[in-house]
């Protein structure tokens, strides 16, 4: 039995390189990283806001002056008229532009082109600084910030990009890699030899577990992060992949050919991807993603990563996830010994 | 006697009492939802027969064959081969080797890895894949990868692999279709070398000088039922194969 196994499952390696899919498993924890290196060095370098004013505009003397004089965190440009100011904005050629307030005396209004956006966040906070520097204020409220998880953005993101790893790995990959061996009649060929079923799908688990741990590995590698409480993090990402890895299996058994398959899995994937990882911004998702195996292996590893978190606390996730796997690995079976769709 | 009806089994053939039966087939069914399959079916194969299955397209030839090579469950009924149920696929697997109409190989890896991947599951030894690239003219080819050789090539090569346990039993799957003049002559060969080796043979055929040449037996299937057995010589002189090739 393990020597079909380990027979079965080199050849689906083999069939890995030979199709490209281990390019895309290594290509993705590369633009991960890339990516994850420019915003963070966007972060590093102190970036001046580029300021519009209108040049006949009667500003206030002081509010004029002080962006004058703050020549370390303000470029001023002068547009002709606000339609220019404006043109520019859209351009992106200034940050903000600076209108009279028609409702306050002394007062202005900051043109941006997204309300919601960090740049209009650091407009504000520049200005409310330099405004406090000039007319003095009492001493701030909150003195420091200390951050609940440690890290830099690309720490803090690294959930959701192992979470992301693991469900295309799971969902565009397998499904697609198991709906080929039917559509080409080689699962076929296959069962016309000892081999049984259930080396054939522990042998494809192998797969799908390899490509995930391949994947994530090089993700750590490349950004040199830590992996937390090590024992805890190797388990949760074994029990994950076998979980997901399993769940995509039995996805390529419901379909007869790779196309069908590939469709299969993007409906599978947005919603196990999306709700998940956003869960941590809306409290209606935050409700709703616990239901999905995604969120049951996206919360432990954020836990591991970036709360200290351990294996011990975290015992209904894992049987969640074993109990997932599991399942689906028994229906692919069923499906298997009923040669579904073949 | 009308092909549109089923009609009772003409038994051409002259039985010797005391052969072996190989294949014992028992109200064999297997229905598609189109209706369409292979209706009960009553069959035994003597060990050494080479038989050819005729009839339209639609008929169940190849429904009846990927049953015994265990690509499809039949919905009724029982295949027994050397005395094994079909249903235990594991005893089975080594006693039938099947050759489907597209060979279906690893396209991305080469003849020589296509045939070593199921010498180990086979788990014979590896001097087999010398042994069956020699006897099919391989050995020039073992390098080359399966989506560069010609439908042909593919053929020998999916033969060969059916024959690496040395199967008692093979099956054909239209076994010439979309080949050219010269390795169809190559494949009435090896059927031919196959039969005098004392295999028992099962093919699917459209072509008349192929039944002619090869076949020990013919079976016609007709809209999933059996419609005619016997020898070949029967056959042609029935009004079966007239109104078959109308």
């Amino acid at each position: 039995m393990i020597r079909n196994i380990v027979t079965l499952t080199l050849n689906d390696l083999a069939i890995a390189f030979k199709n490209k899919t281990i390019y895309l498993i290594l290509f993705i924890p590369f633009f991960v990283f890339f990516s994850m290196k420019l915003v963070d060095k966007a972060d590093e370098d102190f970036k001046k806001i580029k300021i519009g004013l209108i040049q006949k505009e009667m500003y206030a003397p002081v509010i004029l002056q002080t962006i004058k004089s703050a020549d370390r965190v303000f470029t001023v440009s002068l547009a002709s008229n606000e339609e220019e100011g404006k043109r520019w904005l859209k351009e992106k050629k200034i940050d903000g532009l600076l209108l009279i307030s028609e409702k306050e005396q002394d007062a202005v209004v900051l043109v941006v082109l997204k309300k919601e956006s960090m740049l209009t966040l650091s407009i504000v906070e520049s200005f409310s600084a330099l405004q406090r520097a000039v007319e003095g204020s009492s001493i701030n409220w909150i003195s420091d910030i200390k951050p609940l998880q440690e890290g830099g953005i690309q720490k803090q993101t690294l959930p959701t990009w192992i979470l992301m790893l693991v469900l295309l790995v799971s969902f565009i990959i397998m499904p697609a890699q198991v709906a080929e061996e039917k559509e080409k009649k080689l699962l076929l060929a296959l069962l016309q030899t000892p081999m049984r079923e259930i080396e054939w799908l522990i042998a494809k688990l192998f797969l799908g577990m390899i490509l995930i741990l391949i994947a994530i590995l090089s993700l750590h590698l490349l950004g040199k992060f830590d992996f937390g409480n090590v024992l805890s993090y190797v388990a949760f990402i074994g029990v994950g992949s076998f979980c997901f890895s399993s769940y995509g299996i039995f996805l390529g058994f419901l379909c007869r050919n790779q196309a069908s398959a590939r469709t299969l899995g993007v409906i599978f994937y947005l919603p196990h991807l999306l709700p998940s990882a956003l869960s941590d911004f809306s409290q209606k998702l935050n409700a709703v993603a616990p239901f999905l195996p995604s969120y049951q292996f996206y919360e432990p590893v954020k836990s591991i990563l970036l709360e200290e978190g351990g294996i011990s606390n975290l015992s209904l996730e894992w049987i969640y996830l074993l109990l997932v796997g599991l399942l689906t690995f028994f229906f692919s079976y069923l499906l298997m010994k009923k040669r579904w769709l073949m | 006697m009308t092909l549109t009806e089923p009609v009772k089994v003409i038994s051409g053939l002259t039985r010797i009492t005391g052969h072996l039966m190989q294949i014992e087939i028992n109200q064999l069914t297997k229905v598609y939802q189109e209706k369409r399959g292979l209706l009960p079916v009553n069959l035994e194969v003597e060990k050494g027969e080479l038989i050819a299955v005729i009839g339209h397209n639609g008929a169940g030839k190849s429904t009846l064959l990927k049953m015994l090579a265990s690509w499809l469950l039949p919905d009724n009924g029982q295949v027994l081969v050397d005395g094994i149920n079909l249903r235990n696929r594991l005893a089975v697997v080594r006693k039938v080797g099947f050759v489907p109409e597209t060979p279906n190989l690893f396209d991305f890896f080469s003849v020589e890895y296509n045939l070593k991947i199921f010498v180990r599951l086979f788990q014979v030894p590896f001097l087999r894949i010398e042994e069956i690239m020699k006897e099919f003219d391989l050995l020039p080819f073992r390098h080359n990868k399966i989506q560069v050789l010609s439908k042909g090539l593919r053929q020998r090569v999916s033969i060969g692999r059916a024959l690496l346990a040395d199967p008692p039993v093979l099956l054909f799957d239209e076994p010439t279709s979309g080949i050219d003049f010269e390795m169809t002559k190559e494949i009435y060969r090896m059927l031919k070398d196959f039969h005098i080796s004392g295999k028992t043979i099962i093919f699917t055929s459209h072509r008349p000088e192929e039944i002619k040449t090869l076949a020990t037996r013919v079976i016609v299937l007709h809209q999933g039922h059996l419609v005619f057995d016997g020898s070949p010589q029967k056959y042609f002189q029935s009004e079966i194969h007239e109104k078959l090739y109308q």
